[in-house]
């Protein structure tokens, strides 16, 4: 209940509707005995008025269509598999990461350490399941070893495929614990998957020999050139097991 | 789901035009939009009030809005810290005499822009005004009150002391 005379919070709930008509009546009623109070009530109700009038134009601005529910949802969507992304990248450096310290030195005296398994694993993640966006899509074959030059100066120049088909078709930068590492996915028309894999040679600078290797279905031919190792990954039936052979000679 | 998306697209011309009176700034409006939008589609479904959505999403927004600023005064005064001064002081020109209602809403407070476009444009009761800024019902009508005299009495050209510091 308002009190007699009204207060002015009674005034400004006037004002703003907020009271019962019994309370309603009342403050009217004061208000056509009082008019300086009136013309109080009576200014506020004006700029009320006005302040609506005037912030309806802001209501009318042109649509930003990168504020509609369905942009959000597909960048969130994006967001999330970036995430998963990071999360992949993670996983490989585990894998490389894992052979660190006594690990690594048994590892290493059982001459058991796999060289360059991040490319494998890298291969089948990314070419193989092709889950996640590339970071970068060839639009010119000249466009991708520019954007490689980007990350890795002096690297060796991509591998020119194009004799047997295959060319670049998208890339993807990876972290491991060696450091930054990126991988250029080849396709021929009949979709076949060769990558390319670059990343330094880590702080202990352990250059391979060249060499290659077989793990099921695929064939890996890895060496080290000027500051990085490099690996060539594709599926081992002849053909493209011979194309492995002759590259990063 | 589809619902839920029409709904928010319902509200974000006044989604917008609350951003913009608060930052005066149609781009940072819009961002912050965004960001309001993008906490209420990643909201759990059962954590969204039923019915109206609106004092929610100006909830979302407003805590946003505050959260932000308070961050860029915290770099202001770093930066006042590193270069001995202050960029955050409004420009002897901002601070003219009000022309119209809206030139002196836009002298208030951020606070009070907000609680007048809640009361007087939105229509929003004290009680939803009062959850929004998690303060008692008592307070919000004092400080509509005071919001409302300021805008008066700026509108009348009365209270002008940035103006009066300049004709020293």
């Amino acid at each position: 209940m308002i009190t007699t005379p009204p207060s002015e919070r009674d005034l400004h709930a006037y004002v703003d509707h907020a009271l019962s008509d019994a309370e309603r009546q009342q403050v009217e009623h004061y208000l056509l005995a009082n008019p300086h109070i009136a013309a109080q009530v009576q200014a506020w109700q004006r700029d009320a008025q006005a302040l609506r009038t005037a912030l309806h134009q802001s209501l009318l601005q042109p649509a930003n269509p990168n504020l509609d529910p369905v942009a959000i949802r597909q960048r969130q969507h994006r967001q999330a598999r970036r995430q998963w992304a990071s999360a992949a990248v993670l996983l490989i450096a585990v894998g490389i990461g894992g052979l660190g310290g006594w690990q690594a030195r048994l590892l290493t005296q059982a001459s058991n350490v796999l060289p360059m398994s991040d490319a494998l694993a890298a291969h089948r993640m990314f070419a193989e399941q092709g889950f996640l966006p590339a970071d970068y899509k060839v639009q010119q074959s000249s466009d991708m070893q520019g954007w490689i030059d980007r990350y890795f100066s002096h690297a060796e120049r991509l591998p020119d495929l194009t004799g047997a088909g295959f060319t670049p078709v998208s890339c993807r930068l990876l972290t491991t614990d060696q450091g930054g590492a990126a991988m250029v996915l080849y396709e021929d028309q009949q979709g076949r998957q060769i990558s390319f894999y670059i990343r330094p040679p880590g702080p202990q600078n352990s250059l391979l020999p060249r060499g290659n290797r077989r793990d099921g279905e695929l064939q890996t031919q890895y060496w080290s050139g000027p500051g990085y190792n490099y690996a060539m990954v594709g599926p081992a039936d002849a053909p493209t097991a011979k194309l492995l052979d002759t590259v990063g000679l | 789901m589809t619902s839920f998306d029409e709904q928010l697209r319902e509200l974000i011309p006044r989604l917008r035009r609350f951003a913009l009176s608060l930052t005066r700034h149609a781009s940072n409006a819009d961002d912050l939009v965004q960001t309001c939008l993008e906490r209420a589609l990643g909201s759990v479904a059962g954590k969204r009030p039923e019915g109206d959505l609106r004092a929610w999403l100006f909830t979302i927004l407003y805590r946003q809005f505050v959260d932000n600023h308070r961050r860029s005064r915290r770099y202001a005064r770093m930066l006042e810290f590193f270069t001995g001064r202050d960029d955050t002081q409004p420009s002897t020109e901002r601070t003219v005499l009000a022309q119209s209602t809206l030139e002196a809403f836009e002298q208030l407070n951020p606070e009070q822009r907000a609680l007048l476009l809640w009361v007087s444009v939105e229509g929003l009761s004290y009680k939803e005004v009062a959850e929004i800024l998690d303060v008692p019902i008592g307070t919000v009508m004092s400080r509509l009150s005071r919001a409302r005299n300021a805008l008066r009495q700026l509108s009348e050209g009365e209270i002008n002391r940035p103006a009066l510091r300049r004709l020293k």
